[in-house]
C-alpha cells in the first residue's frame, strides 16, 4: 500500500474507554423478559459412580421451575461428535453435556435447575440428592498407566487413551553419528489462563420458530454453533457473543457443555435461562491446561551442533476423551523450535486421570515444546563445557535460508534469529552482567542470567491433525477462512464487521486503522459493529479467538473487504466527477481528482448517491457501498494438508522472540525475584505497535507466573486444593516484573501486510526463560531445573538437595 | 457464590447487639466481614443470623489512656496504619495492618473482626500476642478482660463466648521498645505462610532486656516462641546467636503443612523470618 497514515502507529484504543470505564456490555449484563437464572450441580467426587438421582425435593421450593438430571440429559440431548483431538480414539466414547453413569473428576456438571432468581437457585440446588458409589481416584499419570489401577472408562480397557508417534528425517543416523547423546527427564505442571470472566450464557428458545439464540462468551462461535445443532438436534441457531472478558483459550471448548445445558433449560421451561459461573466453578471444571512429562534425548556433536532430538511424552489429560491429543498435537507448530536440526523422533501418550480435563491454554503445547529445546540447550551447553549462547547461536535458523522448511513441514516464513539474539544480549548487557554475577557470586548471593529464543506460530491449519490420524474419517478442513464486511453509510460513516468476536485485544483499533488507511478516513471515523452474532457476521472457520488466527484471517480479511470497497468508491466518485479513476486520492473521507481541486465528493455525498439517486449512478454499478471478502491463506501450499510423510504446515506465519530474565534467588527462602525481564521480538510488521506490546505484556506476565507458582493442585483423593484465585497463585501486578519489549520485525512476504502473530508469543519461552535463570543463578551449587514450577519452596527444595 | 439466605441486623448500640446475640440463634457477628462473607458466599459458612456492629457509633477509636492505648474493635486496619499515636507509642500494630491483605481488606477488615476470627495465618493476632495486648468482651453478665496468651484458643476459636462482643484493645505504650512484623506472603492475596512480631528493648551494653516474638501460619494458633525469647533474653544479639536461637522456633508446635509449604519447609521459614524480624527490630 501507498501510504500508511495509521498502519504501524500507535492510536488511541477505540474498544479501551468502553470496558475502562464500566461501559462494555458482557454476556451477563443483558436481561431478557422473564429471564430465569441457572445453577449447575456439580459432582463432589473425582471418580463415582451415580447410582440414582432425585430431584424431587428441588423441584418443588416457588420460583424453580426445571430441574435437568442425567437421565433427562441423555434421554433429551446428543452426545458430542468425537472432535479432530479425539480422532485416535480405539472406540468411539459419546460425549454428553453432562455426566452420564459416572463422574470422572470434581466439579463434573451432573444437573441443571433454573428458578426465577439466582438466589432461590442456588438454595434449590442443595436440595437435589445424588446417591454416588465413590470409586478410587486415579490422579497420577504413572498410578493411571498400571494394569491393576482404576478405569476412568471401563470401554477402552486402559488409562492410556492413546498413543502414537511422529518421525521425521533419519533419527538413528543422527544417534549413530552424535558425539554425545544427552539426556534429560522434564516436567511442566497443570495451569490456566483464569479470565477475569468466567463463562456465562443466556439461552433463549423460540417454540414456534425453532429458532434457538444463545449469548455466550465463547471465544470460537462454531464450537457453539456445532455443538448446539448436534446435542439438541436443531437447524436454527443463533450465536450472540457480546465483549468477552479475557479468553487465552479458556473459553472454546468445555464452555460448550454448559452451552447446550443452559439451552436444554431453556427449551424445558419456555423461559430464556442466564448463566453465570462463578470463580470456584471455574477453576475445578472449566479446563486446564495439560501437565507434560517429557523424556528427551539430543544427539549432538562436540561443536554443540543438535543432530537429532527424539522425546517421549506423556499428557495428563484428565477426565475426558475430547481434547486427548491437543497438547501433544500442538508440538508440531514449533517443533523445531528456531533451531535447524533435522531430524526428531516424538511420542505421545495421553492418559486419562480423575482430574479436570485439558483445554486449549495460550499456545497449548507450545510452551512445552519451546521448554523441551531451551532447557536441552542449556543442558548440551553445561555437558559440552560451551556457553549456552554458543550452543543456541550454532544451532540456529539463518536469515538467508528464510524461508525455510523444517523437517515436519512447517515454512517460516522470514526472521533474523541469530539477531533477535545478538540484540537481547546488547541490549541487556550480557558481559557486564555475567561479570557482576562473579562478583556478586562471591558476595553469596545468588543472580542467574537465563536466555532464551522461541518462535510464536500464528494462523490454523484444520488439517494439520491429519498428520497425526491420517485415518482421520471425518476431514477436519484445511488452513482457514474468515471474513469482514466493510460499509460506508449514508451519512458517510464507515462500519466494519468482523468475522470473529473480540477477547479484549483490540480488535476494533487494529482493524480500524487497516481499514482507515485503505479507506482514506480516520479510524475514529470507523465504528465496529459489536456483538458479535451469527446471523449477519461474515464468519468463517477460522473466526476463531484462538491459534494466533487473527492477525491472518481478519486483517486479511479487512484488507481485502476495503480495498474491494475502496475500488467501489473510486469507480462511483470517477463517474459523478466525470473523472478517470486512476486520477482520483481518497483523504480524510473526500474523494478528490488531483490537479483539480474542484473535483472533489465527499464519503456522504457518495452514500447519497448510493443508497438514494439512481440517476447519478454510472451504468451497471451494483447500488449500495458495501463490501465482503472472504480470506484464506494465498500461499498455505505445500504441505496444506499431510502426506504420507506427515509433512504439514500446522501454522502459518513464524513470530520469534529472544527473552533474557535476569534474577536473584533468596537463598534462604528459596523466592525468586525477577530483576530484568527482556523481549526483542519479531512480531513481522506491526500495526499498533501500543496493542501488541499489550499483548506481549500480557503473555509474559503470564508465562512468568505459571514458572514462578501460579498452577493446580490435586490431593490424593483427587479433590483440587486450588478452588479460589488465592489459593491458585498467581502474580498480580504488585509480583509482576516490568517487561522490557524492543521490536526488531522481519515482515512477512505471505502476509497482507508483512503481519504476523503476537497474541500468546510471549508465554511460550517465558516459562524456560525462568526456569534457565534460577538454574543458572543457583549454578554454583550444581542444581538442576528440570521441573515447574519454581515456588519458593520447590527452589529450596532443590536448594537443600543440592547441599546434601 | 450467593449466600444461604440470612436474616440480618443492623443495631445502633451495643445492647440492642447483645440482646440479638443472646435471643436469636446461629448469630455470626459482621466486624468488616472480610473473611466471612467470603465463606458465606462459597456457602461453607451458613449463618442464620447476622448482626453487624458497623453502625454502633461508639466502637471505632484509637485514644491514649495513661500508660496504654486502646482502640475500640470496629478500628479497621487503615486507620491503624496510618494512625500518629500509634505510629509514635505502638509501631507494631501499624507496621503489621500496612501488610495486611490489599487496599481493599484494610479499608473494610477491622481489628476486632481478625482477632475475634482466630485465623492461624492472621498478621494482627501475632502481632496482639507479641504486645500482651487485652482484650475486653462485654456479654449479657458485663465485661470482662481477656489477656491475650488466653485469648487465642484454637483453629479460627477466640475465648469470647456465644453472646459477648470484643468491644476493646488495650496495648501497651511502647515507649522506645523495637519492634517489626515480617511475613513471607503467599503470591495472590499476601497472606502470612509464615509471620514473625518482635518487641525487644536493648540495654544500654546492647543486651536483650525485654523481649516478645509472636509467630503466626506456623501452628493452628498464634503462638509466642518462648523457647527463643528464653535464649535471647539477657544476652547481646549477635548475628550467629539469633540464627541459633531461631533454630527453636517450632520447638513443640505442631506445624501445619497446605499447598503453601510443607511442614519441613515451614518450619524453615519461622527460623529464616525470625532471624529477619529480629534484626529488623533491631534496626527500627
Amino acid at each position: 500500500m501507498a501510504e500508511t497514515k495509521y498502519i504501524g502507529k500507535t492510536i488511541p484504543s477505540k474498544e479501551g474507554a468502553r470496558h475502562a470505564t464500566g461501559r462494555g456490555l458482557y454476556t451477563d449484563d443483558f436481561t431478557l423478559p422473564g429471564m430465569l437464572h441457572a445453577v449447575i450441580l456439580r459432582s463432589p467426587h473425582a471418580h463415582a459412580r451415580i447410582l440414582k438421582v432425585d430431584p424431587q425435593a428441588a423441584r418443588e421450593p416457588p420460583g424453580v421451575f426445571t430441574v435437568v438430571t442425567p437421565e433427562e440429559i441423555e434421554k433429551k440431548t446428543h452426545p458430542f461428535k468425537p472432535g479432530r483431538y479425539a480422532a485416535g480414539l480405539k472406540k468411539a466414547i459419546p460425549e454428553y453435556a453432562g455426566a452420564i453413569g459416572k463422574v470422572r473428576y470434581v466439579g463434573e456438571p451432573v444437573a441443571a435447575l433454573a428458578a426465577r432468581t439466582r438466589g432461590a437457585a442456588e438454595d434449590a440446588l442443595e436440595l437435589i440428592s445424588v446417591e454416588y458409589e465413590p470409586l478410587p481416584a486415579v490422579v497420577d499419570t504413572a498410578e493411571a498407566m498400571r494394569p491393576t489401577a482404576p478405569l476412568l472408562f471401563e470401554e477402552l480397557g486402559s488409562n492410556l487413551a492413546w498413543k502414537g508417534s511422529l518421525h521425521y528425517g533419519d533419527v538413528a543416523a543422527a544417534f549413530n553419528q552424535a558425539d554425545k547423546v544427552v539426556r534429560e527427564h522434564l516436567k511442566i505442571h497443570r495451569y490456566s489462563s483464569t479470565p477475569l470472566e468466567p463463562f456465562a450464557c443466556i439461552a433463549s428458545f423460540d417454540a414456534a420458530s425453532k429458532k434457538l439464540t444463545v449469548w455466550v462468551n465463547a471465544q470460537v462461535p462454531e464450537v457453539i454453533y456445532d455443538a448446539l445443532r448436534e446435542a439438541l438436534g436443531l437447524e436454527d441457531v443463533r450465536v450472540i457473543i457480546p465483549d468477552i472478558g479475557g479468553g487465552f483459550g479458556q473459553k472454546i471448548h468445555l464452555i460448550r457443555k454448559y452451552v447446550v445445558l443452559i439451552s436444554l433449560l431453556a427449551i424445558e421451561s419456555g423461559r430464556p435461562v442466564k448463566w453465570t459461573e462463578d470463580r470456584s466453578e471455574h477453576m475445578m471444571a472449566a479446563g486446564h491446561s495439560c501437565a507434560q512429562e517429557f523424556d528427551v534425548e539430543a544427539a549432538v556433536k562436540n561443536d554443540g551442533t543438535v543432530l537429532g532430538l527424539k522425546f517421549k511424552e506423556i499428557d495428563d489429560v484428565g477426565g475426558s476423551i475430547s481434547t486427548l491429543t491437543i497438547h501433544f498435537t500442538n508440538k508440531l507448530n514449533n517443533l523445531s523450535n528456531t533451531y535447524r536440526t533435522k531430524n526428531i523422533f516424538l511420542e505421545g501418550c495421553s492418559v486419562v486421570t480423575n482430574k479436570c480435563p485439558v483445554i486449549p491454554n495460550r499456545g497449548i503445547g507450545k510452551p512445552g515444546m519451546c521448554f523441551i529445546w531451551e532447557r536441552m540447550m542449556d543442558r548440551i551447553a553445561q555437558e559440552l563445557d560451551l556457553s549456552p549462547i554458543e550452543v543456541r547461536s550454532i544451532n540456529l535458523v539463518q536469515p538467508e535460508e528464510m524461508p525455510y522448511t523444517t523437517p515436519s513441514g512447517n515454512i517460516y516464513d522470514s526472521g533474523d534469529y541469530p539477531a533477535l539474539l545478538k540484540r537481547a544480549l546488547e541490549k541487556i548487557g550480557y558481559e557486564k552482567l555475567k561479570a557482576e554475577q562473579r562478583r556478586e557470586r562471591e558476595q553469596g548471593r545468588l543472580l542467574g542470567i537465563g536466555v532464551v529464543i522461541g518462535v510464536e506460530p500464528g494462523g490454523r491449519n484444520a488439517a494439520r491433525d491429519m498428520a497425526i490420524f491420517p485415518e482421520m474419517k471425518e476431514s477436519p478442513g484445511s488452513g482457514g477462512v474468515n471474513g469482514a464486511t466493510i460499509k460506508i453509510e449514508k451519512n458517510g460513516t464507515v462500519t466494519l464487521f468482523l468475522g470473529s468476536p473480540n477477547c479484549g485485544q483490540s480488535h476494533e483499533t487494529t482493524t480500524a486503522q487497516v481499514a482507515a488507511d485503505i479507506l482514506g478516513v480516520d479510524p475514529e471515523h470507523i465504528s465496529t459493529s459489536t456483538p458479535f452474532d451469527s446471523d449477519l457476521a461474515p464468519w468463517g472457520v477460522a473466526a476463531a479467538n484462538s491459534g494466533n488466527n487473527f492477525h491472518l484471517y481478519d486483517i486479511g480479511a479487512v484488507h481485502g473487504a476495503a480495498s474491494r470497497l475502496r475500488e467501489k468508491i473510486l469507480t462511483l466518485a470517477a463517474h459523478v466527477l466525470n473523472a478517470k479513476s486512476e486520477e482520483l486520492a481518497i483523504n480524510a473521507g473526500v474523494v478528490q481528482a488531483t490537479g483539480s481541486p474542484l473535483k472533489k465528493i465527499s464519503f456522504a455525498e457518495l452514500g447519497k448517491i448510493a443508497y438514494g439517486n439512481q440517476a447519478l449512478m454510472p451504468k451497471g454499478f451494483e447500488a449500495g457501498l458495501q463490501a465482503t471478502f472472504y480470506y484464506t491463506f494465498p500461499h498455505g501450499e505445500p504441505n496444506l494438508v499431510p502426506g504420507p510423510e506427515g509433512l504439514v504446515r500446522a501454522q502459518f506465519t513464524f513470530s520469534a522472540g529472544a527473552h533474557v530474565a535476569v534474577v536473584e534467588v533468596d537463598k534462604e527462602t528459596g523466592k525468586v525475584h525477577v530483576l530484568r525481564y527482556l523481549i526483542v521480538g519479531d512480531n513481522g510488521a506491526v500495526i499498533n505497535p501500543q496493542v501488541v506490546n499489550g499483548q506481549i505484556y500480557g503473555s509474559a506476565a503470564h508465562g512468568i507466573s505459571v514458572a514462578l507458582g501460579e498452577g493446580f493442585v490435586y490431593n490424593s483423593d483427587g479433590q483440587l486444593l486450588t478452588l479460589t484465585l488465592t489459593d491458585y497463585g498467581k502474580s498480580s501486578t504488585m509480583e509482576t516484573p516490568r517487561i522490557e519489549v524492543e521490536h526488531r520485525p522481519s515482515p512477512s512476504p505471505f502476509t497482507t501486510l508483512g503481519q504476523k502473530a503476537a497474541g500468546e508469543g510471549a508465554a511460550i519461552p517465558s516459562p524456560a526463560a525462568i526456569a534457565s535463570a534460577v538454574e543458572d543463578a543457583l549454578r554454583p551449587l550444581g542444581v538442576r531445573v528440570r521441573e515447574l514450577p519454581l515456588s519458593p519452596e520447590a527452589v529450596w527444595k532443590l536448594m537443600q538437595e543440592a547441599v546434601r | 457464590m450467593i449466600p444461604a439466605s440470612f436474616e440480618y441486623y443492623s443495631p445502633t448500640t451495643l445492647k440492642e447487639a447483645l440482646d440479638f446475640l443472646s435471643s436469636r440463634e446461629d448469630v455470626k457477628i459482621l466486624a468488616g466481614g472480610q473473611s466471612l462473607v467470603p465463606l458465606m458466599k462459597l456457602r461453607l459458612a451458613k449463618p442464620r443470623t447476622i448482626v453487624d456492629l458497623s453502625r454502633i457509633p461508639d466502637l471505632n477509636y484509637i485514644r491514649e489512656q495513661g500508660s496504654r492505648i486502646v482502640l475500640g474493635s470496629m478500628t479497621t486496619y487503615e486507620q491503624i496504619e496510618t494512625s500518629a499515636l500509634l505510629q509514635a507509642k505502638c509501631p507494631l500494630l501499624p507496621q503489621t495492618a500496612a501488610v495486611v491483605g490489599d487496599v481493599q481488606v484494610r479499608n473494610q477488615g477491622t481489628i476486632g473482626g481478625s482477632l475475634a476470627h482466630a485465623d492461624p495465618a492472621g498478621d494482627m493476632p501475632a502481632a496482639i500476642l507479641t504486645l500482651a495486648a487485652e482484650m475486653k468482651a462485654i456479654g449479657p453478665n458485663g465485661e470482662r478482660w481477656i489477656r491475650a496468651e488466653d485469648f487465642f484458643v484454637g483453629l479460627l476459636t477466640s475465648a469470647l463466648e456465644p453472646d459477648e462482643i470484643l468491644t476493646e484493645v488495650r496495648v501497651p505504650a511502647l515507649n522506645g521498645a523495637k519492634t517489626a512484623y515480617l511475613k513471607a506472603a503467599q503470591r495472590a492475596a499476601g497472606f502470612a505462610v509464615v509471620g514473625v512480631a518482635v518487641c525487644l528493648r536493648l540495654d544500654q551494653n546492647g543486651s536483650c532486656n525485654n523481649l516478645a516474638i509472636g509467630v503466626t501460619g506456623v501452628g493452628d494458633k498464634v503462638y509466642r516462641a518462648e523457647a527463643v525469647e528464653k535464649i535471647l533474653l539477657g544476652k547481646r544479639l549477635d548475628a550467629n546467636f539469633i540464627e541459633q536461637a531461631a533454630r527453636e522456633v517450632t520447638r513443640g508446635v505442631d506445624v501445619i503443612e497446605d499447598i503453601n509449604g510443607s511442614k519441613e519447609y515451614r518450619s524453615h521459614l519461622a527460623g529464616v523470618y525470625t532471624v529477619r524480624a529480629v534484626k529488623a527490630a533491631m534496626q527500627a
